[in-house]
């Protein structure tokens, strides 16, 4: 550690009210992020990135609970502020690029309206200064005819072009930490790029920190400092970025993960079916009494099936593993 | 059926939509969203469907779909004029194309249960009237796609983007559709979900003889998965032909890119996106971006070249070529020698 913890996550376990009984899709995760760092949170679809990332900014789904854990942000103890206090804190200190911009914005308000109620309701700036600013913005998004966007309506846009809007808008009040929820998924690998680059002057010019949620591990690779690896509701791993990508992940999850893709475009569908993770992901009310990957490892063994894990390690390099894999990764992973 | 047409030939589509205004009194402005855009889609054919953010891909699909009607051109399906077709005609051609769409979530009913949004279709075109037998086919859809039988009474907020996502890749493959147009359909998973997803994709088009329209960022997996691509930039296809060529020779400035993934300059944001507004010019969209820019790209519009009747490129460099040469207009309107490659 040593550098100042911006955020402390400690423990944090969620759980849900469902058909099937109650559930738990956050489960003791802890984690912390510096000044101007940025993580990468990666991991199996449903393992509960989002519902970790809504967390810190104090938002729930109904019929949700904090059955345990403290987030610490900037000095205060997020999960027992007062509700006014928090809508404070989000977007001016903390703020969301959202995973789907379509449910996120508001249908019947043009962008300019939208991003406009975000500063007048957190600054005493001028209209006129708010106006060059959201222009600014959008353009600083990667959007080229900004004027044109901001007096559209989101049905109006593109996916992506919906997604630069989001972004402008998490950023508009430049806020200490930014959680990216797969920020990048409608957008072409060059506009991509530019993205990241804003993201990681942003953080050099202001000290920002990020939480970097994506799919696309490339990206993950390009931006993060470590990385933590979520299955099932857990955090499995939690490497620095460098080493996770170069030798590969410690826990077989990861290694099966990186496995998952076609390699360096030399397979076509006609000569080899992709490597999917074999069998399925436990569900969330009737997970193993052992290591949730267990059913789907190679390298289980009757400990793995019985027993949870231990943690391997310490913060910033640890794993969540019996049997975690060692040998560095073979061929150096796909650079797409 | 006509077997002897490729399944979807779309012709010279054209989509313009309404700038928003200044002001009332403010000319209005268009803007050409798709321009002038044909290719085709054989059967049991992937096409993939690149380019850049605000291109007009989704605009494309929803053409295709008839959810949008085109300003001008014509799509023509298994040989019958989509664009023509209302009413109970175009009902009962429906459940033969479907549509993975880009945004799940707001593609989804949020009031209804996965079980109902699934078995819609198949309601709708009365395919398994027997209400438990549908039952086991949704059970079967979901877990083709990863979800559960026991997904069924769960409500589309209750899963994460990935999980909703596979709702609406059940939803759109449930009645056996001849075309499938996927857009964007894997961006929301993780790796090895969206391995099996492609996967099923190649198992619905190798071995139920389905089609694929794959509409995707993912350079990677469209090389992996599609036939032949077609590479759109403001609307235009710029470049076209088997994914393998145009991927490991790309031709059009702009494919190079894409194809190279390079980074661009860490400055300024590159102009991007958007379709072009019909402009006096006509001159190469990318030229402002273009690094190999001739003399010529500043003077006439790019033309349209054709190599070997497979590959083509809107651009001015493959000229001095001896393979490459001008596409002819006149092998417009006479479909039945088109084969399955983009025409024009
Ligand atoms: N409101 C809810 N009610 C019941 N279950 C929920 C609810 N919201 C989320 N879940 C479940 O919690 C789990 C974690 O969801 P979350 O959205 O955090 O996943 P994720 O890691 O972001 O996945 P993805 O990569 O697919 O977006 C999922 O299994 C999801 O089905
Ligand atoms: N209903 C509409 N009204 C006005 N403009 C629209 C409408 N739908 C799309 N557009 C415009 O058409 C252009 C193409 O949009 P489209 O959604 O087809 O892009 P795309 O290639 O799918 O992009 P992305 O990769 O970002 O999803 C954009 O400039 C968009 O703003
Ligand atoms: S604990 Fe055992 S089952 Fe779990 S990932 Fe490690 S080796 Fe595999
Ligand atoms: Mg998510
Ligand atoms: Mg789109």
């Amino acid at each position: 550690m040593g550098k100042e913890a911006l955020l402390r996550v400690e423990n944090l376990t969620l759980s849900l009210k469902t058909r099937e009984g109650e559930i738990v899709p956050v489960r003791e995760v802890s984690f912390s992020l510096s000044k101007g760092e940025a993580v990468g949170l990666v991991g199996e679809s449903g393992s509960g990135k989002t519902l970790t990332g809504l967390s810190l900014l104090g938002l729930f789904p109904p019929g949700s609970r904090i059955a345990g854990g403290s987030i610490f942000f900037d000095g205060e103890d997020l999960l027992a502020l007062p509700e006014g206090r928090l809508r404070t804190i989000r977007g001016q200190k903390v703020s969301m690029v959202f995973q789907e911009p379509q449910s996120a914005l508001n249908p019947v308000l043009t962008v300019e309206t939208q991003i406009r109620e975000i500063y007048q309701s957190h600054t005493p700036l001028s209209g006129e200064e708010i106006s060059r600013r959201i222009l600014e913005g959008l353009r600083a998004a990667g959007l080229p005819d900004p004027l044109t966007v901001s007096r559209s309506y989101p049905h109006q846009l593109s996916g992506g072009m919906r997604q630069r809007v989001m972004i402008a808008m998490a950023l508009a009040l430049d806020p200490l930490l930014v959680i990216a929820d797969e920020p990048t998924t409608a957008l072409d690998p060059t506009v991509a790029l530019q993205i990241l680059a804003l993201l990681a002057r942003i953080r050099q010019r202001s000290g920002q920190s990020l939480l970097f949620i994506s799919h696309d591990l490339s990206h993950v690779r390009r931006v993060s400092d470590r990385v933590l690896l979520m299955y099932a509701g857990r955090i499995v791993e939690e490497a620095p970025s460098a080493r996770f990508f170069s030798l590969g992940p410690r826990h077989p999850y990861g290694r099966a993960l990186l496995a998952s893709r076609p390699e360096g475009g030399i397979l076509t569908r006609k000569e080899a079916p992709l490597q999917a993770i074999g069998g399925q992901v436990p569900p969330l009310w009737d997970l193993p009494p052992g290591c949730s990957f267990a059913p789907r490892c190679s390298r289980a063994d009757a400990l793995c099936t019985s027993t949870l894990p231990p943690w391997n390690g310490g913060e910033g390099e640890r794993v969540f593993c019996h049997h975690p894999d060692e040998s560095p990764l073979g061929a150096p992973v796909h650079a797409a | 059926m006509r077997p002897d047409l490729p399944l979807l030939q779309a012709e010279s589509l054209s989509r313009e939509f309404d700038l928003p205004g200044g002001g009332i009194f403010a000319r209005k402005r268009r803007l050409e969203a798709v321009s002038e855009v044909s290719f085709s889609i054989g059967r049991q054919e992937v096409l993939g469907l690149v380019g850049e953010s605000g291109s007009g891909k989704t605009t494309i699909g929803r053409m295709v779909m008839r959810l949008l009607p085109p300003t001008r051109g014509r799509i023509l399906f298994d040989g019958v004029d989509l664009t023509a077709l209302s009413g109970r005609a175009l009902r009962a051609q429906r459940r033969r194309f479907q549509m993975v769409f880009q945004d799940p979530y707001a593609s989804l009913n949020p009031r209804m249960r996965v079980r109902e949004i699934v078995e819609e279709p198949l309601v709708v075109h009365g395919i398994e009237p027997d209400s438990s037998s549908r039952r086991d086919r949704v059970a079967r859809l979901l877990e083709r796609v990863g979800l559960s039988s026991r997904d069924m009474e769960r409500l589309p907020r209750e899963f994460s983007g990935g999980g909703r996502q596979r709702i609406g890749i059940a939803r759109a493959i449930a009645c056996g559709p001849e075309l499938l147009v996927a857009d964007e359909p894997i961006a929301s998973l993780d790796l090895s979900m969206g391995a099996q997803i492609i996967n099923l994709f190649s198992s619905l088009v190798d071995t139920d003889a389905m089609s694929l329209l794959f509409i995707s960022h993912d350079i990677p997996m469209v090389r992996y998965l599609s036939d032949r691509v077609a590479v759109l930039y403001r609307g235009r296809i710029v470049e076209s032909g088997p994914t393998r060529d145009v991927l490991d020779d790309p031709r059009h400035p702009y494919t190079r890119l894409l194809a190279e993934g390079t980074l661009p300059e860490a400055g300024e944001a590159a102009p991007s996106n958007a379709g072009s507004e019909p402009g006096p010019t006509g001159l190469c969209a990318f030229l402002p971006r273009c690094d190999r820019a001739l003399p010529e790209c500043r003077l006439a519009p790019p033309p349209r070249l054709s190599e070997g009747e497979v590959r083509e490129v809107l651009c001015h460099l493959p000229r001095g070529e001896s393979s490459w040469s001008p596409v002819t207009l006149l092998s417009q309107g006479s479909p039945s020698d088109v084969p399955a490659t983009p025409s024009r």
